[in-house]
């Protein structure tokens, strides 16, 4: 399909339905389906039975990699990134991988630098500014850097007092 | 990448399981058809052909046998293209069961369903974590979740090589960093194929910020 070779996370080309979708971060999917689980086992005598392979594959998954194993951290850290103007996609990929550095998250979800500078182009273009001198643009960036510096400071404190 | 989606699919059920406990039955078999699987569409089958009976036929053949011909025709060819959705991890909820319909000739009857689900669906270019399991000279296999990832050597850092041996691995010449069976690694998907039953990518880690994930129990 000439739609899945555009596809590109990188660029935040994915299908509109997953775009609008709700997002899960991975301690968000291991508190679901760990809930699931217990269930599970109270209401069968086999759980093991009831489970598909592809459940127990991400059961183990998640809890693996769930960087944040409180629940309240985990509604917090969902909180904190909900502050900046980010798409559930990124969201959720800078809510799995904890990158430390600008530069980390930057390569993690490339799109959050296109989004900033994109709505600086379009500030600059309703402003009328299009010739602005090349220092405002590094200007507008490092305002950027630094909140995404912000956030991250944020997540890794949330990490801290878990 | 995980997500929560509210999908629909068509159930048959026959009539022998009408009566008081006409919702679980479609709730258990929901369960039991959907959870687990990867479809590429959301109904029973992949494509749906709709069969008409349309009558006999009498053919007469020179030997004189009698032969009957079922005729059938195609009555329309059902695509429900919305593109894959990935695999279905687990029902988290039923939102609305419709009427039933029932079906001509047969007596089952049809229920659209509207469930609560969490999907497994992998991006080209996304970066995620996984666990390698096998590791040999072509490269090496990880498992993010319910989903398969290959990285060829061609993709992993010029400056790790294959050791081969008891515990095959990728060493880098100094010997710091190695990939074997059980390591984390994060990388990058760039391609995805999508079968009946399953997706399975390849993958990157030639990238910055990729590779080997230091020990989790060192960062905290």
């Amino acid at each position: 399909m000439s739609a899945e070779e555009e596809e590109n996370a990188a660029e935040l080309k994915i299908p509109d339905e997953f775009l609008k979708a709700k997002c899960l971060m991975n301690c968000e999917v291991s508190l679901i389906l760990e809930h699931k689980y217990e269930q599970l086992q109270q209401m069968a005598d086999d759980p093991m039975n009831q489970m598909s392979q592809v459940f127990e594959k991400s059961l183990q998954y998640v809890k693996r990699f769930s960087r944040y194993k409180n629940p309240d951290a985990v509604r917090q850290v969902r909180e904190i990134l909900s502050r900046y103007q980010l798409a559930e996609f990124e969201l959720c990929v800078l809510g799995n991988l904890c990158p430390e550095t600008v530069e980390e998250a930057i390569a993690m979800v490339p799109s959050i630098k296109v989004h900033s500078l994109s709505r600086l182009q379009l500030f600059m273009f309703l402003r009328g500014k299009g010739n602005e001198p090349p220092d405002f643009i590094t200007r507008g960036r490092a305002h950027d850097d630094e909140a995404i510096e912000k956030m991250l400071n944020d997540l890794s404190l949330i990490k801290k007092f878990e | 990448m995980f997500f929560h989606m509210v999908l629909e699919r068509n159930m048959q059920l026959h009539p022998r399981h009408f009566g008081r406990d006409l919702r679980d039955k479609l709730v258990t078999k929901l369960m039991k058809d959907v959870e687990g699987t990867c479809r590429l569409l959301n109904c029973d089958s992949t494509l749906m052909f709709f069969f008409n009976f349309l009558g006999i036929d009498v053919i007469e053949r020179e030997d004189s046998t009698i032969h009957l011909l079922c005729v059938y025709c195609t009555c329309y060819l059902c695509y429900y293209g919305s593109g894959h959705h990935g695999f279905v991890v687990a029902i988290t909820g039923i939102d609305n069961v419709g009427k039933g319909l029932i079906r001509d000739g047969t007596g089952f009857v049809t229920f659209p369903v509207k469930y609560q689900c969490v999907v497994f669906r992998p991006f080209k270019g996304e970066i995620l974590e996984a666990v390698v399991t096998m590791v040999n000279k072509m490269g090496f296999f990880a498992e993010a979740g319910p989903v398969q990832v290959f990285v060829s050597n061609h993709l992993i850092p010029d400056d790790m090589e294959f050791q081969a041996g008891d515990i095959p691995n990728y060493t880098t010449y100094d010997g710091s960093v190695k990939i074997q069976k059980e390591s984390e690694v994060r990388l990058k998907i760039i391609g995805t194929r999508v079968d009946a039953t399953e997706i399975f990518c390849i993958g990157t880690i030639k990238d910055d910020f990729l590779g080997v994930i230091s020990d989790p129990g060192a960062n905290s």
